[in-house]
Order: C-alpha cells, then sequence, then structure tokens
C-alpha cells in the first residue's frame, strides 16, 4: 500500500471572480474576491483593502453572484460551485464578536443526466432578487425561486428552446423576471427575452427580441431602471436595445482584441467598465437624450480606452474610482481612474498589486545559495503578465551592513536628534557597560550620551514623553532631557535595597522589578514618580506592559511557581493567573494587538513559547496554545513592517511570528541565530532591524511578511519552460511573445515592401544583452493585424536573473520542451530544445526539430540539429542521452563521435506522450488519455519494454516517479492519483497491470511535478514524511506531496474522519464529496491521501473544540503501548506537519 | 474553411469558446488555464484506431455474430452462430470458457452494469427466443419467448425492454414478470424496431412512438422516414436519432439529418464524446449486407470524426466500459458462408502505424489478412 500526504503550500492565487457590496455590515464596504476554491473578504477603507476573512471552500467557485432580498439590510452571496452545489452565504459577525459565514441555504442541482453546456456555467439573479436563474445543461434553464425562510436550495427545470446560449441576465425593471439571452442557431446570434411565470415555474411569453446581433457578440449587460434593457457587447460593435429601438456602434478600439469582462460604475448604469483579453480597460459611456413624454432614452454610446490593466478576468468597481481588477495569468490589482487625463498617457493609475503566481506551466527546484534550503523557480502567468518568480519558504533579511561586536545583551534605537522621525543613535548593552553608537549616514561611530551610565548594562533605554531619554540599569532608572549643551541627567530614581532586574517601559510610565517587587513608575517633565508598588508571591522573571494608556495591562511572569499574572494599571491590582505547566520558567513576554486580537506570549527558557488571547477587559487568558521555536533561551520583540505589528522571536532559530487570517502564522528567517533584535528607521537604514549574534550587529531589511517568500523577475511575455544549468550558472527558459503583424499599406503609405511583426511591447526577449537566430518571416496571406507567436530561448544569469541572450526560432516553431543535459562523453553541457513546426490545419504536428545549444563564455552556439516528424513535448537526460517524447512516440537520441544525435530506439503505444519522467532505466511516460505507463530501457538490446500500464482513460496533466514501484499521476478534472506496479505478481496480466493504490481530487489542474521540497527535514519530528514532491497549478497554488508511515497515516486518517465532523463546512459540502475522485466516467471516494488542509485546519479550533476532536483517538506512546492522544499530542504533530511546507 | 483569427494561436487563452485545431496548441493551452478542450481531444481520440489484438474460434463450423466487452472484468464476451458464448480474456486472448446459451445464431447481448446478468437473443427460421443469463454459472433466469430484441432499462438494470415487431413488452428484471405492454395505435412497420427506454426511464421510444412509460399512453409519433430503424435516444436526453432523422424529443420538430448515420446502428462511448455508426443493412429478407467500414460521429453537432475501414464484414461492434478500446466481428465471405471469422480489438485514438515506414506493411496486413 501507498500512504500520502497531500497538503497545499501556497494556495492558489488566480483570481476567478469578484463582487463589492455591503457583506459585513450595512455600512461596510466589502470586496468579495474568489480565488478558484477560496473566499476572501476585504473591508475597503481609505487606505486600501484590509483583509477580514478568509475561508475555504470544498469546490470549486463556477458563479459568485450578490444580491440583496427586500427584507435584507445588507448583501448575500450566492454560489454555485462546478460540481453544482448551490449555496447562498452570510457575513455574520458572531457572538464572540468574530466574523463568521453562515450558510443560509445550499442544494446540489445537479441532474443525472443532461449534455452540460459548452459555454459553461451561467448564474444569474433577478435584480429585484425573486429567483436564482442558472443554465448548466444545454436545452434546460434551472430556476431557484429565492424565500426568505427557506433553507433548502431546490431548482426546478424550465424547457429552454434556445440550445446554444452564449450568456443571459435578468433585465431590470419588469413586473415578472424576465430573462435576456444571446443565442446562436444556424443563421447567427440572436438575443431574445423570456418572462418567467414564477407561480407556474414557466416560460410565460418572449416580450421582445432581435435577429442577427454580431456573430461574436457574447456578454449581455443589463442597464438598470429606468432606462432598462440590455447592451450587447460583441467582437466589434456594442449594441444598446431596450425592446423599441437600439443604438450601434463600432468603436476602432475594441476591435483588436475581444472585450471579456465588464463591470458597472455607477448605480445608474449609465458608465461601465470594459475590460479585454489584451489587459486594456475601456469606458463605456451611455449619452441619452429627453424623448417627448419626459422620459430618457439612450441617444449615443461612447468607448474611451483607458489605459493598460492586468489581464482581467473580473473586474469590480470599489468606490471613488477605485477599481479590483482580477486577473488569473498574473498579479491582480487595485488601480485609480483619474478624474482627468494627467500628463500620462492614461486615466489608469495602479495603486496595489496583488502577488500572483498563477497559471504556473513549469518550475525548478534548485539550492542556489547552497544553503540546504531549496527555492522554486516558477514560469508564471502568461502574455504580459509573465514572469519568473522565485520562491523560497520562510522570511529573509537581506544584510545591508553589519558591525563585529561579542557579547551583546541588548540592543535599542534612539532618536536624538530634535525633531527627527529617524532614528539616530543604536544604544548596545553588555555585561557591566554599554556602549552608544551613533549612525551617520552609512557611517557607524561611538559617541556617549550625556546623563547615561556606561559602566553598567543597560536594561533598557528608549525615547519617553516630554523629549526626554530613559535608562535603566540595576541601580534604578534615569531619564535624561535636552539640555541647552546637549543632554543631561533630569531625575534618578531607584528601587532601594535590591538591584533592579527586569522592566518594562512605555510612553510615560516604567515598570520595573528587583527580586518579587514590582514598581510602577510615572515619567514626567524632568520627574520620575512612584506610582505604585506591589510584592508578588514569587521572584519576578519577566515583564511587559500592554497596549493602553493609563489603565494599561501589565504581563508578568515568575520564577519558582512558574506562572504568568495580569495586573492592571496604574494601582497593579491582580486580574488573572494562568500556571504554566511543566519546570521551565518563563524568560520573555509579550502583549500585542495583531488583526485586532490582543495575544500574550510567553516564551520559555528552552526555546517554547505558550500564547493565550487576552479578554483586554478582564485579562483574562484563553485559547493556551504552545510551540517550540528553537532550544535557546527565547526573547520575544515587536517590530512594525508595511503598517502591520509582527513579533520577531530571537532563539537560535529565530523566528517572525505574524497574523494572516486571524491565526499566528510562525515564519522561519534565513538566519542562523540572533540574540536580541530592534526596529531601526535610520535616514541610511530605512524600515530596518538591527539584529545581534553573539559576535555581530547585522543592519538589515526583511522581507514582506508571508510564509513563502516570493520574488518576481517580469518577463513581459510567457515563459513556458525552465531549465537550470549549473556548469554556465544559467538558466535556460522558453518564452513565447505575442507580436502584431502589421500588413505594410496597412497604414495608407508604404506600398508592396511586404510586413514584418512588431513586438508589442518591451518584453524580455527583446530586450536581451544579445540574440541570435531568425528574424521574423513576412506572412503571406495574413489577415492585417494578426497576432504572431514568437519563441525564444532565453539564457539567463543565476544571481542576477538579467536576460543574457535571446535566440529566436522559426516563425511557426513552437519551443514545447527543454533541459540542460550532458551527453556521453561530452564534457559540455549543452541546452536541448524540443520544437514543433505548426501548422493550423493539422490535427497533430507532422514535424519539428531537437536543438542543441551550447552557452559558453558569452556566446550561445548551435551544436546540433535534429528534424523530428511531430512535436517534441518533453526532453530528458537519460543514461548520458537524450529522451523525448514525440508526438504517440517515446524515442531516445545517442550523441555520437561526429556530434550529432542519432536515433537509437522508439517506443510506440501512446496517443500522445506528454510526460516523461526517469529513474535508473525506468521511464514513467504521462498520455493526453491514455494515464500513464512504465518503459523499461533494455540497455544490452538497446529497445524499449513496457513494464506495466495503468488502463483507465486518465487524461494526464502531470506525472511523477515517487519510488520504484509508486507514481504519481495528476488528471485534467482536478484529480490525483497513485499507482502501483506489482512486480511480485504471479502473473504476467497482473504485472502489467498497474494497481490503483489513491486517489484524491485536489482541486486544481496541476501542471508540473517536480521531486523536492522547499523545507529540510527537521530532526526529531513528529511528522516523519518522505519523498516529497512538489505539485504547481493552473491557478497559482503549490502543493506537496509526501509519503507516511502507515501508523501516522492511519492516526491522521481517524483525526481527519474526526474533524469532518467538527469543522462546519461552508455551503455544507460533504468533505468526502470534495475530495472524491471524479471524471466523466466515475466518482469514487478517495482513499491513500490524507487532506493536510483539513489536518492543520485542526490547530485553528479552539481549545473545546480541539478537545471534543481528541475524544477517544488512541496514539502510540512510543513503546507500542496504545493510550488516549491528548490535545497536546496532536498539536505537536499537526504542528510538525505544518513545518514541511 | 477559414480558420478563425483567434483559432491558431494563444492569444485567445481567455477568449470563450475558441477551441485550438491542433492538440499540441490546446495543451499549451490548458496549461495556461483554458477550459479543457475535451470535444477537440475525443475527435482527435476517435479519428484513429489502432489493431491490438485478433481473437479466432478453435473450431470452424461457427463464426462471430456478436461481441460486447463485459462490464466489469478484463474479458470480451462473444457470440456465435451455433449459439455459444465465448469468453476470452483481453490481456492473453487466451479462450476462457464458453457456454452453449442458445441453440442458434446469436445476434445481440448486452449485461448489466454490475457484471452479473446477461441479456441474450437468438434466432432460427422458426422461433426467437431471448433469455436472462446470470453470468457467473451461466444458468438461465427466464425465458423471454418470442421477444426478437430486448435490452436494459437505462438508470438502473432493474427492467427489461423486449421487442416482438411492433409491440414492446416491459419486464421486471428480478421475476421475469411482464409489467406492461406498449402497441401502437398504428403500426409504423419499421423492419428493425428496437424498443428502449430513455435515460431516464420515463420515456420509451418504440416503432417510432414515443410512450410515457408511466401512464402507459403514446405520447407522439415521429413521421416515418425510413423502413428500418425506429431510432435511439441520444444519451443527452435531448434528441432521438431515427436513422437520418435527428428529431428534437422536446419539441418533435426535426432537427437535423446526418446522411453519414443512413441504415446503420448507432452505440455511443461512455463518456458520450463519440459515437459509432455500423451499417448493417439487414432487413427481412437479405440479411448479407454488411458493410466493411464504421464511422465516428461527434455527438454534439453529428459532424463526422473519421471512417474506418476494415476490409470485412463487420457483424457487430463493441466499446470497452471507459470508451478506450473497441472490438469488431469481422467476418469474410457471404452471410451463409462465412470463410473466416474473427474478432479484433483496437486501441481507440492510438495511431495505426508503429513506425511511419511501417505504415504500408500494416495496411497491407489488414487488407490481406
Amino acid at each position: 500500500m501507498a500512504y500520502h500526504y497531500v497538503v497545499t503550500a501556497q494556495k492558489p492565487t488566480a483570481v476567478t471572480a469578484c463582487i463589492t457590496g455591503n457583506f459585513t455590515s450595512p455600512t461596510d464596504l466589502n470586496l468579495l474576491v474568489a480565488k478558484v476554491s477560496r473566499l476572501e473578504m476585504y473591508l475597503v477603507t481609505p487606505e486600501g483593502l484590509r483583509p477580514m476573512k478568509e475561508v475555504g471552500l470544498y469546490g470549486r467557485v463556477a458563479k459568485m453572484k450578490l444580491f440583496r432580498p427586500p427584507y435584507e439590510k445588507k448583501d448575500l452571496v450566492f454560489i454555485l460551485t462546478a460540481r453544482y452545489n448551490a449555496m447562498i452565504l452570510e457575513w455574520r459577525t458572531g457572538t464572540n464578536g468574530e466574523l463568521e459565514v453562515v450558510t443560509r441555504a445550499h442544494g446540489n442541482v445537479a441532474d443525472r443526466i443532461g449534455k452540460p453546456s459548452e459555454n459553461g456555467i451561467l448564474a444569474v439573479i433577478d435584480p429585484q432578487a425573486r429567483v436564482i436563474g442558472l443554465r448548466l445543461y444545454d436545452g434546460l434553464f434551472k430556476i431557484i425561486p429565492l424565500d426568505k425562510d427557506s433553507t433548502e436550495l431546490k431548482a426546478a427545470s424550465l424547457r429552454l428552446e434556445e440550445l446554444n446560449v452564449f450568456d443571459l441576465e435578468f433585465l431590470h425593471g419588469c413586473s415578472n423576471p424576465t430573462l435576456i439571452l444571446i443565442h446562436q442557431d444556424l443563421n447567427g446570434r440572436h438575443i431574445k427575452t423570456h418572462e418567467i411565470n414564477l407561480r407556474d415555474k414557466e416560460f410565460s411569453k418572449i416580450p421582445w427580441k432581435q435577429d442577427n446581433v454580431e456573430t461574436e457578440a457574447s456578454i449581455l449587460i443589463p442597464v438598470p431602471s429606468p432606462l432598462g434593457g440590455a447592451i450587447v457587447v460583441g467582437q466589434e460593435s456594442i449594441v444598446y436595445h431596450d425592446g423599441q429601438s437600439y443604438v450601434a456602434v463600432a468603436p476602432p478600439q475594441i476591435k483588436l482584441t475581444p472585450i471579456n469582462c465588464y463591470c458597472r460604475v455607477d448605480e445608474r448604469g449609465m458608465r461601465y467598465l470594459l475590460g479585454d483579453i489584451a489587459g486594456r480597460l475601456f469606458m463605456l459611456l451611455l449619452e441619452l437624450q429627453e424623448k417627448m413624454d419626459g422620459t430618457q432614452t439612450v441617444k449615443d454610446l461612447k468607448v474611451e480606452l483607458l489605459g493598460d490593466i492586468p489581464i482581467p478576468e473580473c473586474m469590480t468597481y470599489l468606490d471613488n474610482g477605485v477599481v479590483f481588477v482580477g486577473s488569473r495569468l498574473g498579479d491582480s490589482a487595485l488601480v485609480r481612474l483619474a478624474p482627468a487625463r494627467e500628463e500620462a498617457p492614461h486615466y489608469v493609475q495602479p495603486m496595489e498589486s496583488f502577488t500572483s503566481l498563477a497559471p504556473i506551466v513549469d518550475m525548478c527546484v534548485v539550492d542556489l545559495e547552497r544553503q540546504g534550503q531549496n527555492q522554486l523557480i516558477t514560469c508564471s502567468g502568461a502574455f504580459k503578465m509573465g514572469s519568473l518568480r522565485i520562491i523560497r519558504n520562510g522570511i529573509g533579511i537581506q544584510e545591508q551592513a553589519s558591525i563585529d561586536l561579542p557579547g551583546i545583551k541588548g540592543m535599542w534605537a534612539l532618536t536624538l536628534a530634535e525633531d527627527s522621525q529617524y532614528h539616530d543613535t543604536l544604544v548596545l548593552a553588555f555585561v557591566g557597560q554599554t556602549r552608544v553608537l551613533t549612525l551617520n549616514g552609512e557611517e557607524v561611530e561611538e559617541t556617549e550620551i550625556k546623563g547615561f551610565v556606561s559602566d553598567r548594562q543597560t536594561f533598557f533605554t528608549g525615547n519617553v514623553c516630554h523629549d526626554q531619554l530613559i535608562q535603566v540599569t540595576d541601580e534604578g532608572i534615569r531619564l535624561t532631557a535636552r539640555a541647552a549643551g546637549g543632554w543631561r541627567l533630569a531625575a534618578r530614581w531607584a528601587a532601594g535595597a535590591r538591584a533592579l532586574s527586569v522592566v518594562a517601559c512605555a510612553g510615560a510610565r516604567a515598570v520595573a522589578a528587583a527580586g518579587p517587587r514590582i514598581y510602577l513608575v510615572a515619567i514626567g517633565d524632568g520627574e520620575l514618580q512612584l506610582l505604585a508598588e506591589v510584592c508578588m508571591e514569587e521572584e519576578v522573571a519577566c515583564l511587559e506592559l500592554g497596549p493602553g494608556g493609563d489603565a494599561a495591562l501589565l504581563g508578568v511572569g515568575l520564577w519558582t511557581d512558574i506562572s504568568v499574572r495580569l495586573l492592571r494599571l496604574p494601582d497593579l491590582a491582580p486580574l488573572h493567573t494562568e500556571k504554566l505547566s511543566g519546570e521551565i520558567i518563563p524568560r520573555s513576554l509579550l502583549i500585542c494587538v495583531l488583526e485586532g486580537v490582543c495575544y500574550l506570549l510567553c516564551a520559555l527558557g528552552d526555546g517554547s513559547m505558550f500564547y493565550f488571547t487576552v479578554d483586554q477587559e478582564t485579562g483574562v487568558l484563553s485559547n493556551k496554545k504552545k510551540v517550540t521555536l528553537g532550544t535557546q533561551p527565547t526573547v520575544l520583540r515587536s517590530f512594525r513592517s508595511l503598517s502591520t505589528t509582527n513579533i520577531f522571536a530571537c532563539s537560535d532559530r529565530p523566528t517572525v511570528i505574524f497574523s494572516s487570517n486571524h491565526k499566528l502564522v510562525f515564519s522561519n528567517v534565513n538566519l542562523k541565530e540572533v540574540t536580541h533584535m530592534c526596529s531601526l528607521n535610520a535616514q541610511a537604514y530605512p524600515d530596518s532591524l538591527a539584529l545581534a549574534t553573539d559576535s555581530t550587529v547585522t543592519i538589515g531589511t526583511i522581507d514582506e511578511i508571508q510564509k513563502l517568500h516570493i520574488r518576481t523577475v517580469p518577463l513581459g511575455e510567457t515563459p513556458r519552460r525552465i531549465a537550470y544549468q549549473e556548469s554556465s550558472q544559467t538558466f535556460g527558459v522558453i518564452t513565447m511573445r505575442v507580436d502584431k503583424l502589421e500588413l505594410a499599406g496597412a497604414g495608407g503609405g508604404g506600398g508592396g515592401s511586404g510586413g514584418g511583426a512588431v513586438a508589442a511591447r518591451a518584453s524580455a526577449s527583446t530586450s536581451a544583452a544579445s540574440s541570435s537566430g531568425a528574424a521574423p518571416a513576412p506572412h503571406k496571406h495574413a489577415p492585417p493585424a494578426v497576432d504572431v507567436e514568437l519563441h525564444n530561448l532565453l539564457v539567463v544569469d543565476q544571481h542576477t536573473f538579467e536576460v543574457l541572450h535571446a535566440h529566436q526560432l522559426l516563425s511557426t516553431e513552437f519551443a514545447m520542451s527543454l533541459v540542460s543535459c550532458r551527453l556521453a562523453d561530452d564534457p559540455n553541457h549543452y541546452y536541448a530544445v524540443g520544437t514543433a513546426i505548426l501548422n493550423p490545419e493539422e490535427s497533430e504536428p507532422k514535424q519539428g526539430r531537437i536543438l542543441l545549444f551550447h552557452w559558453c563564455e558569452g556566446k550561445l552556439t548551435q551544436v546540433a540539429e535534429k528534424e523530428i516528424k511531430g512535436g517534441c513535448y518533453t526532453l530528458v537526460e537519460f543514461n548520458g542521452k537524450l529522451l523525448a517524447s514525440i508526438n504517440s512516440t517515446v524515442r531516445l537520441f545517442e550523441w555520437t563521435s561526429e556530434k550529432e544525435l542519432r536515433l537509437e530506439c522508439s517506443h510506440f503505444n501512446n496517443i500522445v506522450a506528454l510526460y516523461l519522467k526517469v529513474k535508473g532505466d525506468f521511464i514513467l511516460v504521462g498520455d493526453l488519455m491514455r494515464s500513464m505507463s512504465l518503459l523499461q530501457y533494455k540497455q544490452m538490446e538497446g529497445s524499449f519494454e513496457e513494464i506495466a500500464r495503468d488502463y483507465s482513460p486518465n487524461w494526464m496533466t502531470a506525472v511523477e516517479i515517487l519510488d520504484d514501484d509508486t507514481f504519481l499521476g495528476a488528471e485534467n478534472s482536478f484529480n490525483l492519483f497513485v499507482c502501483q506496479k506489482d512486480s511480485a505478481a504471479t502473473t504476467d496480466e497482473e504485472r502489467q497491470q498497474m494497481g490503483y493504490m489513491g486517489q484524491f481530487h485536489i482541486g486544481d489542474m496541476v501542471n508540473v511535478m517536480r521531486r523536492g521540497a522547499l523545507v529540510a527535514q527537521l530532526a526529531d519530528t513528529a511528522a516523519p514524511v518522505a519523498r516529497p514532491v512538489l505539485l504547481a497549478t493552473v491557478t497559482g497554488a503549490i502543493c506537496l506531496v509526501v509519503q507516511l508511515p502507515q501508523e501516522l497515516f492511519e492516526f491522521l486518517h481517524q483525526l481527519e474522519e474526526r474533524l469532518t465532523h467538527t469543522i462546519k463546512s461552508v455551503g455544507k459540502i460533504p468533505h468526502s464529496f470534495w475530495r472524491s475522485f471524479n471524471t466523466d466516467i466515475k466518482t469514487e471516494p478517495a482513499e491513500g491521501f490524507i487532506d493536510g488542509d483539513l489536518i492543520e485546519s485542526f490547530l485553528d479550533l479552539s481549545r473545546d473544540m480541539q478537545q471534543e476532536t481528541v475524544q477517544g483517538l488512541q496514539i502510540d506512546d512510543g513503546g507500542g503501548m496504545m493510550r488516549d492522544a491528548t490535545v497536546d499530542d496532536l498539536i505537536k504533530i499537526v504542528e510538525d506537519l505544518t513545518r514541511i511546507h | 474553411k477559414c480558420p478563425s483569427p483567434a483559432a491558431g494561436g494563444l492569444a485567445s487563452v481567455s477568449a470563450r469558446g475558441a477551441e485550438a485545431g491542433s492538440v499540441l496548441a490546446r495543451v499549451v493551452r490548458r496549461e495556461l488555464g483554458a477550459p479543457p478542450a475535451r470535444r477537440a481531444h475525443a475527435r482527435l481520440a476517435h479519428s484513429h484506431f489502432a489493431h491490438v489484438r485478433t481473437l479466432r474460434l478453435q473450431d470452424d463450423d461457427a463464426y462471430f455474430t456478436h461481441t460486447i466487452f463485459h462490464p466489469t472484468q478484463q474479458q470480451l464476451l462473444t457470440a456465435t452462430s451455433s449459439g455459444d458464448i465465448r469468453i476470452f480474456n483481453l490481456f492473453t486472448g487466451v479462450e476462457e470458457n464458453s457456454y452453449q446459451v442458445h441453440e442458434s445464431y446469436i445476434y445481440h447481448m448486452q449485461a448489466s452494469r454490475d457484471g452479473c446478468l446477461l441479456l441474450a437473443s437468438s434466432t432460427t427460421s422458426w422461433r426467437t427466443l431471448s433469455a436472462l443469463w446470470n453470468m457467473k454459472e451461466f444458468e438461465q433466469l427466464f425465458q423471454l419467448d418470442n421477444e426478437e430484441y430486448v435490452e436494459f432499462s437505462k438508470m438502473s438494470d432493474d427492467r427489461i425492454i423486449g421487442t416482438k415487431g411492433e409491440t414492446a413488452s416491459i419486464f421486471d428484471t428480478r421475476t421475469g414478470h411482464e409489467l406492461m405492454t406498449l402497441t401502437p395505435a398504428i403500426s409504423n412497420q419499421y423492419a428493425k424496431n428496437r424498443a428502449t427506454f430513455n435515460p431516464t426511464d420515463e420515456l420509451v421510444l418504440s416503432d417510432g412512438v414515443l410512450w410515457d412509460v408511466n401512464t402507459g399512453k403514446e405520447i407522439h409519433k415521429f413521421d416515418k422516414l425510413n423502413q428500418t430503424h425506429s431510432g435511439v435516444f441520444h444519451p443527452n436526453g435531448l434528441e432521438v436519432i431515427s436513422n437520418t432523422e435527428v428529431w428534437d424529443l422536446r419539441t418533435f420538430h426535426l432537427l437535423r439529418t446526418v446522411p453519414s448515420l443512413d441504415k446503420s446502428e448507432v452505440i455511443f462511448n461512455p463518456t458520450c464524446t463519440a459515437l459509432y455508426a455500423v451499417c448493417s443493412d439487414q432487413d427481412s429478407e437479405e440479411r448479407s449486407q454488411f458493410d466493411t467500414s464504421f464511422k465516428t460521429l461527434d455527438p454534439y453537432d453529428y459532424s463526422s470524426i473519421a471512417t474506418i475501414d476494415v476490409k470485412r464484414n463487420i457483424y457487430s461492434l463493441g466499446v470497452s466500459r471507459f470508451g478506450t478500446q473497441i472490438s469488431l466481428v469481422e467476418n469474410l465471405g457471404d452471410f451463409e458462408q462465412v470463410q473466416e471469422s474473427c474478432v479484433k480489438l483496437y486501441d481507440v485514438g492510438r495511431k495505426r502505424d508503429h513506425d511511419d515506414d511501417a505504415e504500408e506493411e500494416e495496411e497491407e496486413e489488414l487488407a490481406g489478412g
């Protein structure tokens, strides 16, 4: 058997739908974004978008629509998944103050038979929220009447005469719900309206229709009342029609590329934004005129090009000229429409960009920095949004400067200059002394501050109220004020007999402890005043002042009884006592508010940390959780990055703690060890961190705070394949760029000089440092302004990612495959490129080439060319030879001493052999529609033998070899499966047939699989996993598949089963339904895979729910005996599982 | 025909509907998130058939008459002119079992979806007989005397519909009891009437008449435009294919005429991405007219995909469970005097040629035998 765990390391980033509405409250303006199977709710604020809540859905969002029933004060959302689960969702603030998603109604609307429409699912909601309309199958229209109290969504089918429907909408201002649709028959495309009788559930009449609209008309825009009617958008024309009259325009701007989405700008429906597939934004304006009877009609339609945006999939207008543009071919964006045309050539100004890796078509796993940590380089995005992305786990610190200074015990940044917003001084504490460094530009020099003691170790220093400085040492608190000639001591305060040991300070207050006594000292203008004093039962180990003014919370960690106390200022009244289990004393406390939730974090001396949520009124701690950060005492420090507060845990395994989707996320940092840190915002080092190790102080900037760090190298054209060549320190990338072919004479002048392709914009292949290859040949019979696709091999520097060279292929040649290889005895490393000559009339390519290039000393040389009879889909280095899949064949080429590729042997048993993976002498082949097969290369005979095959009709999208007998495949209905060959079987028949060992609906189309992981395996983990494989998808997700030991698999399988009961799914879709293997011909329960995303959601549950989940679960105590599992057992296992990605 | 401007390239990846003609361009687009071009891929697959294996009878008197794939096992069921069913292993080609179930020519078989039951119809000059068999030991469960043609209902296997001339009878699969008889008021007298359920088992088409199964009443009588075929339902539940005519089941209007389906038996593949048409011009007097080729069509618009000539008379065509293989009964010689009989297995979608050079030899092999 095979046991696998599949988990998402990077959630899908492609935006598939977006809507604006008042979802979370009647006054909140929200943006709801659907990313395949995830929903992200944002609040629109003057500062930008604020994430509110993200939820996963057990289904792919096919349609998402907003509506507001008359009895509601806010908007509801209707969602239909690709597997026909319908639901109505409400975002509501629950009793505990948390935003939750409530399923108001749900149901499955699938039919057992029916012809799913080739034009996809269409869903519309009547503007008066009386009924939802769905077109799922040809010839049928389903309606779901919207009743207030119904919790079940039940669809009734109406017979729709029009079979081939391209778009449909409900018209506004109709007494009965009235549908308008574009349909096609043998004569062309037409628009037609249907009135629906809701009581009898039938179409009652056809109010109006218009035959023969534009042949490419595909979008309907209903216009709100009082105008009513609809706009029909075609490829060349835009028509407004209200049943009586129509206005048509054919704006030349829209002719070149089809419009594919729109959004309404104003409530009245006079202005619309249109987006086209080239990523251009247009404004469509209805011009009105008054009729005789005083009503208004449309006089004219105006279309204006506004500017460039990401290639849109969907758009929504937020407010104040701000538009969200969702894309699935690259980063989505928030743009602002300028009220008037500025100096800039267009109206569109980018405001914010949302990173998206989608679609990832290829990737390679490399350890460029040789630190034992892999990076992933992906071919992401398409067309003008094509890019390479460098993805690394954890947060990177980019070192700016470093100073050798051993033995640092503490570090603070100060501002000494008057009225400055920048830090200019760094105070460092050592055992028995304190040193002050001045930052003067990039220069650092040692100095002194008058009034500071330098022969003692500073416990705390900082800028405090009234333009003063505070310094706390064991002997007491010193307040230093600005004086005429510099700084001077203004006040001192000492505790008395015992020396101070710990201190916390904020604004106008300092809290210090000496032994068990805690003193609250007010900081005044030139004075320090003891406000309160308490004596704890035990000695104080750490102190932390919470946020808030005079009545802030004070956290105290105690020795001996190992507890955390919360006290209330100013009288230091005890509020809450939390005993920590164990014998390790708390060493560092932090109270902070992240995403509106107040946390108390308490790091212990052994590198572990407890964290709680704090009730800021009562000081009660709840939701206790424990994590292990390192093995050494940990110091917690908060810092700000991009206006959010984050936490840095200094230890032997430095960690950045941040809040994402109201959950604390722990992300490692690319530094070996950090003992102390402080934020530093100096003029020369803005928004930086100062980090101290045993021997040095490093000043560096920190990456954007997220678990996976992504760096973008824009290409401006579509990357197709990537290969890494270590010997030349380069990446090979094949790209496709679309040029506009412009015929001479098209502009009116010229005359007979032929035509040439013109690059649409500067991109990687046109702006490479050097170039070679074919010049674009003029097309003879091409229609004007047609797009031409040009394929290039780029050589990219591995350090700078600069494009060193671009080699252009022939004008009809598609670059399909790329590999870096070393062949036979030839010492050189070559880039091999497999191509296909594309002829639009052929259903399959008949010709292609395999080209070998050598990159050496800044020059690209073509060393070999081999003509082949078909398209070369994949190239792999195999035993010093070149293995290629060419149309239906797998062929092996050897590299002769004459430096030629010579065909050695072939295998023919595929329809289209799309994918190849090799291990030893074995070759795994992924077919277009005949699943996977395994070949063995017989070295002696020089031939292939087919060892085993999966006989199911799976349409493969990626394959990978897990081990000698186990193979992972992904197919185009978004499923994963594992096949195993059975070498020990008794009959040939059994041996030749691969057996199914696992199947799972991953819900996304996997484009590429590579062996490797982003995180090195940790020693001493509760999650011993093996043979990681990274998967990347069309929607920009990165997933990890690992093998599990059988016992862990079975344990997690029980946990998974329990979690499906504990966790309420959005839309009430059963987890088992979502993960079931589902294709056109079969639906079978998932098996052999653990859903890691579900397992990890255990950590998000409250302690009570975790307890409930654990009830009755048995765990091996390590010695083979079974005992009841505890919540902490589970947390340990699940947390370790979260660390594998 | 001019390719549409968007069809050739990638640029239209986000455009709706446009499909690339080349499989290569479709694969490239799929990576970027274009909707799966199932239909175009299916067209490509159903234009090539590669011969995999030939099965022959060891004894000589009889010849093959019908073939179906076992619904759950890797086996092929074949029927013969002498009334037995031979079961072949698909991997080895070895004949694993043989059962004498009828006394003469079996011209139709159908297995239940779970692989437990088998319907077989046989004819002699004096009587026709259909029967239900248990597929484990081939015990006869019951006989349906005089039923010329029988098949299971579509949603489940719990009912059997039999045809006797113009009359259709519905039987309970468990008991063999007759549940209903449907006889048209005015017969159309199709030569090869084959009563059939629609995909939801609510309707029956027999002798050109549409019946409501719940009430047993006639709903509609389609115009008779041919002599042979009463018609079959399209699995999409919206159309009836009656010889060359395609009727809209909702309006009863003629949707289109498909000349290539003339006199053909229509078989859909399981995913309904292709339909096979086998011309079997057997009217009651002269049954020797078998065609040597079969056609594949796109069931969305009935456009032709390919015509595959096997150069022998095709008596029957079977499609495997997932539609990845087909089996053909290929006989040489006259109906009365079959010279050579075999069942050939073909892989759907795989090219016939092993190598470009071997192409001609292969063709010769097919032609010459």
